[in-house]
């Protein structure tokens, strides 16, 4: 190994062990796709993804590195006018969002920014629907992951705290989360398709693309990101980084 | 009945026979010339049900912009139930929105920050695709804009049309908009509106009474709530809308399911005209008219003689036992010529708006123990109990009906039992009884309430009707449940 790209690879890798959130690693497996698509089940490889969500005190480090991300720097071409509004300034954080606590009003590209800083990537549709198809651990119950969304839509009970099977926490029922290909969905609805049965996320057209026209919850789910744009912020949009294996 | 509207009827009679001989034509439509000139612009006044916006004065087409926002928020579905429901404007249903036909409408949907989820609007009465459906979705935080005109006339609904569709509606988000002939609509005395749906509730979550959506009972078409303007009791009671005799009444009623069909009905009334489904087409004499679900329909009658008129889904089991009751009570002189009081023939069938048994003992399904009332919290909640429940036989005033319904009104009957009348309330009273010196022998069912709500219904009448002034409390309810159940 050259003498350069080795010590790039040890500054990487200090990098990423500088941030607080572990990562799991997630074994080969498959998972049913709620979009009908040409197979029945998607294979999804081996990799590794963050254990939580990535919290207001993770995301002011990359700020304080990063200014360019800072809310009075950050170019409004990539975040709108509520980047990082939860936060008092760029050094302080409302009471109201605990350090803690997974950031939230982050713009596609600062989470995909953050996630590269730290030599990761955000994970893509299928990884996330893999993992957070995986059951709350020790449970068997199918129906527990509709009950976590349904209590925190519902009432915004945001208690709740859960591992998975894989050992992955709070994949329903804290945040909504942003995926690499959030618009893989949306972008089949555009409307130069408008002639053929329309593959969005409206009216008819969503329960003629779901594979279980009854599955309100991952409905929910997919309808929340075709409603997004990349330089969107919500306040209750965060995200987690994934890294290949 | 003799209707008001002879002329509008008239013209539309006339109206008919001429189009009659243009069958294959398209009607021509006023509104359907882009060429008519839009004047000036204004912010369309919204109102929340019963209430509706006022006529529109001037004489031409304007651009008319509408701000209407989503809010997701936790509110009263009935006594002791809370529902997270999801609106258009705060409240359930959407707030009214009255536009002229040829109007440029510029919609402006704003989705608050608080809220969860991404939401559009489908108005049915914009030409295009998805109704503005596809030009409205936005995330939580986001405003949406687009414009349309509004080509025909007629009584419209709107819903989101947001994935998954059934849920968001089931969850409250259906509004009216009123796109009137540019000369608008013969006046009335009083225009109101209303609004039904359907509630599909799951088990009682948390001590507040929370309940949230179940999926299953939706699919199987099964609520547990049928409710008039959002709530049990919305528009009934101490709500109800109100009246004086001889005055005419429009009502703008929409359904917005999401299930099911309104036989929509007025107790005590016949509608002189109906605008079937919100259209042109106008029929006379109405007892009850069909509302499709994400329908509408516009009646209209005079209040011809003083009392209350109970407007209820006539599929009757929504209205007294799921709540799809709403009231106009109409004030004034009586008109024994019209109608002579008492007759036993106009009076309903016994029934409360909590489900009922007259064999069989069941236990409540939720045993939350709620923390006890004050005297003023249980008057209150046990007079809409009470209008649910027992109104319909008792009487509002309490007096029952000589002969048939016992009175409660300073009832020697009820004073003298020891269980201050906790044992009628949940199993029922069946045979011969003599209250105030008059015998009756009659059936009235066991109501199945909670606890809590037995208590402020007794309460209710036993303060209110000149009793003795008990106040019940939720546990001599359990008390009496656990010696005698």
């Amino acid at each position: 190994m050259h003498a350069s790209t080795f010590l790039v690879a040890i500054f990487i890798t200090l990098q990423a062990f500088s941030q607080e959130n572990t990562m799991v690693l997630v074994p080969d497996g498959t998972y049913k796709p709620f979009i009908k698509g040409d197979s029945k089940q998607i294979s999804v490889a081996s990799f590794f993804i963050d254990e939580k969500q990535v919290s207001n005190a993770d995301f002011r480090k990359f700020v304080k590195e990063n200014p360019q991300w800072s809310k009075e720097n950050a170019r409004k071409l990539f975040v709108d006018s509520d980047y990082l509004s939860q936060w008092e300034s760029d050094s302080t954080v409302s009471k109201k969002s605990a350090s803690g606590a997974p950031v939230v009003n982050v713009s596609w590209f600062a989470a995909k920014a953050y996630c590269e800083w730290t030599d990761r990537r955000l994970p893509t549709l299928d990884e996330w629907e893999y993992v957070a198809a995986s059951l709350p651990y020790n449970s068997t119950d199918t129906n527990s992951i509709k009950k976590l969304i349904a209590d925190w839509y519902s009432r915004n009970d945001t208690k709740s705290n859960y591992k998975n099977a894989m050992g992955v926490w709070n994949m329903h029922g804290k945040v909504w989360e942003w995926v690499y290909d959030f618009d893989r969905i949306q972008s089949n609805s555009d409307s130069r398709n408008k002639e053929e049965v329309p593959a969005g996320f409206f009216c008819g057209s969503a329960s003629l693309n779901a594979s279980d026209a009854s599955d309100y919850t991952s409905f929910v789910r997919y309808a929340f990101r075709s409603s997004l744009k990349g330089n969107y912020t919500v306040r209750n949009l965060g995200f987690r980084c994934a890294k290949s294996k | 009945m003799k209707t008001t509207f002879n002329y509008t009827i008239r013209f539309i009679l006339v109206f008919s026979f001429v189009t009659a001989f243009s069958a294959c034509q398209k009607k021509e439509k006023a509104g359907e010339d882009l060429n008519t000139e839009i004047i000036g612009e204004t912010n369309a006044i919204l109102t929340h049900a019963p209430e509706v916006p006022p006529h529109i004065t001037a004489k031409h087409n304007t651009k008319v912009i509408v701000n209407l926002e989503v809010i997701e928020k936790t509110m009263r579905l009935a006594d002791g139930v809370n529902y997270t429901f999801w609106t258009f404007g705060g409240k359930v249903p959407g707030s009214f929105i009255r536009i002229r036909q040829g109007d440029l409408v510029e919609f402006h949907l704003h989705n608050h920050p608080d809220n969860m989820l991404p939401h559009n609007i489908d108005l049915h009465a914009v030409t295009g695709p998805g109704g503005g459906a596809e030009a409205s979705l936005i995330a939580p935080g986001k405003s949406a804009q687009f414009s349309f005109r509004a080509l025909n006339q007629g009584l419209y609904v709107y819903h989101c049309a947001t994935a998954p569709v059934g849920m968001h509606i089931a969850n409250g988000m259906y509004g009216l908009i009123l796109v009137e002939p540019l000369e608008g609509l013969p006046p009335v005395d009083h225009e109101f509106y209303l609004m039904q749906g359907e509630f599909y509730t799951s088990k009682q979550q948390d001590a507040n009474g929370h309940r949230d959506f179940d999926m299953q009972k939706a699919l199987d078409e099964n609520p547990d709530f049928v409710v008039i303007n959002g709530a049990v009791g919305a528009s009934a009671g101490e709500n109800a809308m109100r009246v004086k005799v001889g005055e005419t009444v429009r009502l703008f009623v929409g359904n917005g399911g999401p299930n099911l069909v309104s036989s929509f009905h007025a107790i005590g009334e016949i509608f002189d005209q109906v605008a079937i489904e919100g259209g042109s087409l106008i029929n006379e004499n109405v007892q009850t008219t069909l509302i499709p679900a994400g329908g509408s329909s516009i009646v209209e009658f005079k209040c011809d003689v003083p009392g209350t008129l109970h407007l209820v889904d006539h599929s009757i089991f929504r209205a007294f036992n799921k709540g799809a009751l709403a009231q106009i009570k109409v004030e004034g002189a009586e008109n024994h010529q019209v109608y002579t009081g008492k007759q036993r023939e106009d009076v309903y069938l016994p029934e409360g708006s909590a489900v009922q048994h007259i064999t069989t003992k069941e236990t409540a399904d939720v045993a939350v123990v709620l923390p006890e009332k004050t005297l003023e919290e249980r008057l209150s909640e046990g007079q809409t109990l009470f209008n649910q429940n027992c109104m319909a036989c008792h009487m509002e005033n309490g007096k029952g009906i000589a002969g048939t319904f016992p009175p409660l009104e300073n009832s020697d009957f009820l004073q003298a039992r020891n269980d201050k009348g906790i044992g009628i309330v949940l199993h029922g009273l069946q045979g011969e009884i003599t209250v105030n010196g008059t015998k009756y022998n009659n059936i009235m069912p066991a109501v199945k309430l909670s606890d809590d709500q037995v208590a402020s219904v007794l309460t209710y009448i036993h303060n209110k009707f000149n009793n003795d002034k008990v106040l019940v409390k939720a546990s001599d309810v359990a008390d009496w449940r656990s010696k005698n159940d």
